[in-house]
């Protein structure tokens, strides 16, 4: 049972007090930028992306290089190519993702074993270390949730008539390649970023889960972001407190919380459905003119 | 006498390898209808996307109320907003969080960054009165994932509303409407295109009408292989000539 002393000796401590801000940080800059990433069908995108940023890492530690300072410029120079790849191809998106993220992993591993002198453990690069987040790490995050509420403020329109029609946002003056590739390239920063503290594995779960939920809940769009953006930063929040008072893996710890937090969304979505249930709406067949 | 609201010179595009449209010229005289017909793949809608700069060209130019679109694509600001599109479908696949207030007010803002709480009052008037032209006031604070195909367009039609525009330009529009939903649209279309003085040009497959409703019609097959007036253009053997020799064209008695 936990007690009340337990959690105050826990919270005393500086590097979960680091921990904790960190954590509603990067819950909040995940669910941000994944109320976006889910509409337009970028939640294996971010999965992708962390995966890579394994091979980013190992790239990092090979040269020689502190690996956090490799991270983010590999990342966005990754995800630009994979954008270039994807527009270019005529092969399914999820198809040519797992190809590119299978073969970075396996590039990855294969790297690591190369490397003797390399002391870092794969769990923490798996599983994340967000107890070991330092206040320059708080400093990037926070500047760059600051970033990203900018942007998506100032560019929702552009987002969402891109995710609902690409044409629609060309034809009213959107410029839909530079946002779509803004949009990755904020999105590949936040993974680099929240690698240190969550992980390759977990990675996407700050991104879809929060997301999800909130898209279950919410009817209007300005309310679905700030909703997922706030699921995001207290379910990490609550997941940090559970890890620390249990002595439980943090990153794993907080993912638990947010998928309770989806499963409560979910009943919650239900009840709501059922009172303002409506007639079955026709389905709009998306075809090819020419 | 007005000046025209869109000229396309000599307009080529290339898509895949190959020229899916090919020197095409036409001009759209104020406040005029205009169709697109012609069989599936005979670059209807790469000529729409190529005109509203969604599309390289590889050759040609196209001038929007005067203004020339630039190589790549762009066109001034206050030349963008008085220009809406309606394309076939959106993508709504799933419950999409967004409410049809919300997105007509998307066609209410000019293009370029803005925060969300600027012009509030204004917007929301306009968003208001948008949605009681087009008989949407009910459905304001649905889901635009929740309306029908019927809804859905109508709601297409006040985003197209909520600010003056000029050119309105309809991809394939009433694809997958019903007969009730189509013709509703339609009466729409028509009636809004007199009170805002539109300039339309849309692609169809629906000959009965443009027949009904165009001033003028296109028969694009990559090139332009006929135009003029619906009756000048929809007739038997320029409907043959366009689409085969499979097609029995013939015209309903009842707008005959």
């Amino acid at each position: 049972m936990v007690d009340t002393q337990s959690l105050a000796l826990v919270l005393a401590e500086p590097f979960m007090q680091r921990a904790l801000v960190g954590g509603l940080l990067t819950g909040a800059l995940g669910g941000l930028l994944g109320s976006v990433a889910v509409l337009r069908e970028l939640s294996f995108f971010s999965d992708a992306l962390g995966h890579s940023a394994l091979l980013g890492i190992t790239l990092g530690i090979l040269i020689g290089v502190n690996p956090t300072l490799v991270l983010i410029p590999f990342a966005v120079v990754f995800a630009i190519l994979v954008n270039q790849l994807v527009e270019r191809s005529s092969l399914p998106t999820d198809a040519l993702l797992n190809i590119v993220y299978s073969t970075s992993l396996a590039a990855a591993i294969l790297f690591l074993s190369l490397v003797e002198t390399y002391r870092g453990g794969i769990r923490q690069l798996l599983f994340g270390d967000i107890l070991g987040v330092s206040t320059l790490d708080l400093i990037v995050i926070g500047l760059l949730l600051a970033a990203a509420l900018i942007y998506l403020s100032l560019s929702m329109r552009a987002q969402v008539l891109l995710t609902l029609n690409q044409d629609l946002a060309g034809a009213v003056g959107v410029q839909t390649r530079w946002h779509r590739l803004a949009f990755i390239v904020l999105l590949a920063v936040v993974v680099a970023v929240s690698i240190k503290a969550v992980g390759v594995l977990l990675i996407s779960a700050f991104v879809v889960i929060p997301a999800c939920a909130g898209r279950l809940l919410c009817r209007r769009f300005l309310v679905y972001v700030c909703v997922s953006a706030a699921l995001g930063g207290s379910c990490a929040l609550l997941g940090l407190l559970a890890s620390g008072v249990t002595n439980l893996p943090s990153g794993p710890s907080v993912v638990m919380v947010q998928f309770l937090g989806f499963l409560a969304a979910m009943i919650l979505s239900s009840g709501i459905f059922r009172r303002r249930q409506r007639p079955v709406a026709e389905s709009l067949t998306i075809t090819s003119s020419d | 006498m007005h000046s025209p609201v869109l000229v396309v010179n000599d307009l080529s595009v290339e898509r895949s390898g190959r020229l899916a449209v090919e020197k095409v010229s036409f001009e759209l005289p104020s406040e005029s209808e205009t169709a697109v017909v012609g069989p599936n793949g005979a670059g209807k809608s790469t000529l729409v996307a190529a005109i509203l700069g969604l599309l390289p060209r590889s050759t040609g130019n196209v001038q929007i109320l005067g203004q020339p679109l630039s190589d790549n694509g762009n066109l001034p600001g206050e030349i963008r907003s008085q220009i809406a599109y309606v394309p076939q479908s959106l993508a709504l696949q799933g419950r999409f969080p967004l409410s049809v207030a919300e997105f007509v007010g998307f066609g209410f803002d000019p293009p370029g960054p803005r925060w969300p709480w600027r012009d509030r009052r204004e917007r929301q008037s306009a968003i208001e009165q948008a949605l009681d032209r087009t008989g949407c006031i009910d459905l304001r604070n649905r889901l635009l994932s929740e309306l029908s195909g019927g809804q859905l367009k109508r709601v297409m039609l006040s985003f197209c509303v909520v600010r003056p525009r000029q050119l309105l330009v309809l991809d394939e529009a009433q694809a997958g409407l019903d007969v009730p939903s189509n013709e509703r649209f339609q009466q729409l279309l028509l009636q809004l295109r007199r009170q805002e003085g539109w300039t339309v040009l849309h692609v169809s497959h629906d000959l009965d009408m443009v027949r009904r409703s165009s001033d003028q019609v296109l028969g694009l097959n990559r090139r332009l292989c006929c135009s003029g007036s619906p009756d000048h253009t929809l007739t038997p053997e320029r409907l043959i000539d366009l689409y085969g020799p499979n097609v029995v064209p013939y015209r309903h008695q009842c707008h005959g």
